[in-house]
C-alpha cells in the first residue's frame, strides 16, 4: 500500500486465550448447530459522533463473520440496551435470550485524524470474554482495523488467522484498458495499480506480499513485469520473443514458474525472480501454459494440450515425472494448489466454465459453481476461501467463496470487466 | 502482547525496507535481436563449354550486382500500421489452416511479393473469447505461426514476417454468438513501417 501502516495495537486483554480447538468445542453447544454471531452496532467511548467509522466497522465485521463459515450471523435483538462493551457493562441475558452464542462489541474513539477503536468477542453462553484488542489509527483506517479483528476472531476461535485483510489484485477495463487494480478482499478501497493504457494480465502476487508479476504488452510484445507494490518500480524481467505469460511466484520466492514461447511453442520454464536462468522443465509440440506451485515447492501442476485438449497435469519442479491428473471433462485449465496442499482448483468447460476441485492424487474431483461462466480461481492464503471472476451478474466481476463452494458472493462493483483475481498474503 | 509488538515492529521495517530497496532491484533483460538475415546471393552458373569444339573459353566477366543490405528489423506491436491484408479464420481450438485459410494466404502471399516486396508484416493471432484466456495466448500465437510458416513455404522472406498473439483480448466483434466468435478465431496481416 502507498501509505504506511499506522495501525498498533496497544493492548490485548485477554485472561486466558482460549486455545483454538478447544475453545471452538467449548462453544459449540449442540451438535451440528452452527454458532450464532451477532455483530453489535459499535459504539461511541469518546471524542466526536462518527457515524462513518460505526456503520464500516459494522459493514466490515459482519461481512467477514458472514463469509467465514462457522457462523450463522444475526441481527442484534431489540432487546439488547445500547450500554457499553467491557466486562461488566452490560448484560448477557437479553443476547442469550435471542440465541446468540458468539458476540462481538465495538466501540471507537474519533478525535481529529487519530482514531483509536477497541474490540471484545464473547462467549455469550458462558458470559465470559474470550478476547478484546484495541488499535489505534485514523478514521480511513476503519475497515483494515475491522477486518484485522476479523482475523483476530478467526484465530482465536480456530487456531488459524483470517485472511481478511488481505488484498485481491485484479484485471479490470475500468480505466478503458486492461489495467492491474488492487481492492480489499471484499471489494473496497479500490486503486489502480498499473496505468500504462496497453493490455495487463495475470497478476500475481510474491508469497510476502510486497510485490506483484503481470504480464504486459506496454512494450509490445507480452512481457512479463515486476512491480513493487509499495514505490510502484516496475521492472520488466522477461522479455524474450514471444510469450512471457501466466507467471506464478514459487513458494520461496525465489523463482518464477511462467510460459515461454521463445523456442518455437509455449512451453513451461522457471526463472529467478530477477528473470535470469530460465531453465526449460516441459518439452512438446503441445501448448503448455498456466503453472502453479504446490506449497512445498515441489511440484508443478500446469495445462497441457499434448493429448489433443487442454488437460491439467503435474510434474516435479525440475520437469521430471509428469503425470495427467484430471481425466473427466475435454477442456480442463486453469490450475492453482492450495496452501494447504490437499486441494487443486481448477475451470472446466462445459458450454462456460467451472470452477472444480481435485485431489493431487485425483481423487474427489467436486464442482464448486454453476451460475455463469467462472474462470480464474485463486486460494486466499490460509486456503479458506477461493476468489474467481463469473459472469453470472452480467459483466465478468470478482467473487468470493468457501473453498467447499457455498457462500459464493460478489465483492467487484460497477459495470466494468473484472477478471484474474488473486488473494495476496497476509498484509 | 510481546509477540505483536515484535510482529508489529518487523512489519514496518518491512515496509520500510521494501520502500528503501526497490530500485535497487530493478533489473532490465535486454531484449534480444533475432540475428537480420541477409537474402541469398546465388552464383550465376557457368555455361558448359560445347563438346564438339576446342575453342578456348572466353572468360566472361561476371557483373556482380551490389547486395542492399537489407536491415530488416522485425515488426512490433508498437510500430505504424500502414496496411492490413486480408485475415484468415480458424475452427474452435484449432490452429489448422482451412483450405478458404490457405487460399487467403496464397493471394497475401503473392501480394507481399509482387506488389510489397520489401514490406515487413506482423501477423496477430487472436482467439474467441470461449476458451481460457491464459490457453488462448499460446493458441493465438499457434495461429499466427501456422499463419506465418505457411507464407514462407510461398516464398515470403521469414525476416519480413513478425508474430504476436493476443488471444482473446482484442476481439474483432463484441457479443457472444457462434457468428462473433467465428470471426474472432483469426489470424490479422499488418503491414508496418
Amino acid at each position: 500500500m502507498t501509505r504506511r501502516l499506522l495501525i498498533t495495537i496497544i493492548l490485548m486483554l485477554i485472561p486466558a486465550l482460549l486455545h483454538s480447538q478447544e475453545g471452538y468445542r467449548e462453544v459449540t453447544a449442540s451438535g451440528a448447530h452452527k454458532l450464532t454471531l451477532t455483530v453489535d452496532a459499535p459504539r461511541r467511548l469518546g471524542g466526536s459522533e462518527a457515524s462513518k467509522v460505526a456503520h464500516e466497522t459494522a459493514e466490515a465485521l459482519q461481512f467477514d463473520m458472514v463469509l467465514a463459515g462457522p457462523f450463522t450471523v444475526t441481527a442484534p435483538p431489540a432487546t439488547a440496551a445500547a450500554t457499553g462493551i467491557r466486562p461488566g457493562e452490560f448484560d448477557f441475558a437479553p443476547w442469550r435470550g435471542a440465541g446468540v452464542d458468539l458476540l462481538v462489541k465495538s466501540g471507537y474513539t474519533v478525535a481529529g485524524n487519530a482514531m483509536t477503536m477497541e474490540f471484545r468477542l464473547y462467549n455469550v453462553t458462558q458470559g465470559k470474554e474470550i478476547l478484546a484488542k484495541r488499535y489505534s489509527g485514523r478514521p480511513g483506517d476503519v475497515r483494515r482495523i475491522a477486518h484485522t479483528f476479523s482475523d483476530d476472531i478467526m484465530e482465536a476461535l480456530t487456531g488459524q488467522r483470517g485472511p481478511f485483510t488481505g488484498k485481491i489484485a485484479f484485471v479490470s477495463t475500468r480505466s478503458g484498458a486492461k489495467a492491474i487494480f488492487l481492492m480489499d478482499y471484499d471489494g473496497h478501497n479500490v486503486q489502480q495499480l498499473t496505468k500504462n493504457r496497453s493490455i495487463n494480465l495475470n497478476p500475481d502476487f510474491s508469497p510476502n506480499g510486497k510485490e506483484i508479476i503481470f504480464t504486459s504488452y506496454r512494450q509490445g510484445n507480452p512481457d512479463l513485469f515486476r512491480r513493487e507494490l509499495f514505490s510502484g518500480a516496475e521492472a520488466r524481467i522477461s522479455s524474450y520473443r514471444g510469450i512471457n505469460a501466466t507467471g506464478a511466484w514459487s513458494p520461496d520466492g525465489k523463482s518464477i514458474a511462467l510460459t515461454l514461447s521463445k523456442d518455437g511453442n509455449s512451453e513451461i520454464y522457471t526463472i529467478s525472480r530477477d528473470g535470469k536462468n530460465a531453465r526449460r522443465l516441459t518439452n512438446t509440440s503441445a501448448i503448455e501454459v498456466s503453472p502453479a506451485w504446490s506449497p512445498d515447492g515441489r511440484k508443478i501442476v500446469f495445462v497441457s494440450d499434448r493429448l489433443g485438449k487442454p488437460q491439467i497435469f503435474i510434474m516435479n519442479a525440475d520437469g521430471s515425472g509428469i503425470r495427467r491428473l484430471t481425466t473427466s471433462g475435454s477442456y480442463n485449465v486453469s490450475p492453482r494448489w492450495s496452501p494447504k496442499g490437499d486441494r487443486i482448483v481448477y475451470c472446466r468447460q462445459e458450454g462456460g466454465f467451472q470452477v472444480y476441485a481435485i485431489n493431487p492424487d485425483g481423487s474427489n474431483d467436486t464442482r464448486l459453481t454453476n451460475e455463469g461462466s467462472n474462470e480464474h480461481p485463486r486460494w486466499s492464503p490460509d486456503g479458506r476461501f477461493i476468489t474467481f471472476s463469473s459472469t453470472r451478474g452480467g459483466p465478468e466481476g470478482i467473487y468470493v467463496m468457501r473453498a467447499d463452494g457455498s457462500g459464493q458472493t460478489r465483492v467487484s462493483q460497477g459495470k466494468a470487466k473484472d477478471s484474474h483475481p488473486t488473494w495476496s498474503p497476509r498484509w | 502482547m510481546r509477540k505483536n509488538t515484535l510482529g508489529l515492529v518487523s512489519l514496518i521495517c518491512f515496509s520500510l525496507a521494501a520502500a528503501g530497496c526497490a530500485k535497487k532491484e530493478m533489473v532490465k533483460t535486454e531484449e534480444t535481436v533475432p540475428p537480420v538475415v541477409a537474402p541469398k546471393t546465388t552464383t550465376p552458373a557457368i555455361p558448359a563449354a560445347p563438346p564438339a569444339k576446342t575453342e578456348p573459353i572466353v572468360a566472361q566477366p561476371i557483373s556482380e550486382a551490389a547486395v542492399t543490405a537489407e536491415s530488416t528489423q522485425p515488426a512490433t506491436a508498437l510500430d505504424t500500421v500502414v496496411a492490413t491484408l486480408e485475415r484468415i479464420f480458424f475452427d474452435f481450438d484449432s490452429f489448422v489452416l482451412s483450405q478458404d485459410a490457405r487460399d487467403v494466404l496464397s493471394r497475401n502471399a503473392e501480394y507481399l511479393l509482387k506488389k510489397q516486396p520489401t514490406a515487413r508484416v506482423l501477423l496477430e493471432g487472436h482467439c474467441d473469447e470461449r476458451g481460457s484466456d491464459e490457453y488462448n495466448l499460446a493458441l493465438g500465437e499457434k495461429r499466427a505461426k501456422a499463419a506465418r510458416d505457411y507464407l514462407v513455404t510461398l516464398g515470403v522472406a521469414g525476416n519480413r514476417l513478425s508474430v504476436i498473439s493476443y488471444g482473446e483480448e482484442k476481439p474483432l466483434e463484441q457479443g457472444n454468438s457462434e457468428e462473433a466468435w467465428a470471426k474472432n478465431r483469426r489470424a490479422e496481416f499488418l503491414i508496418v513501417k
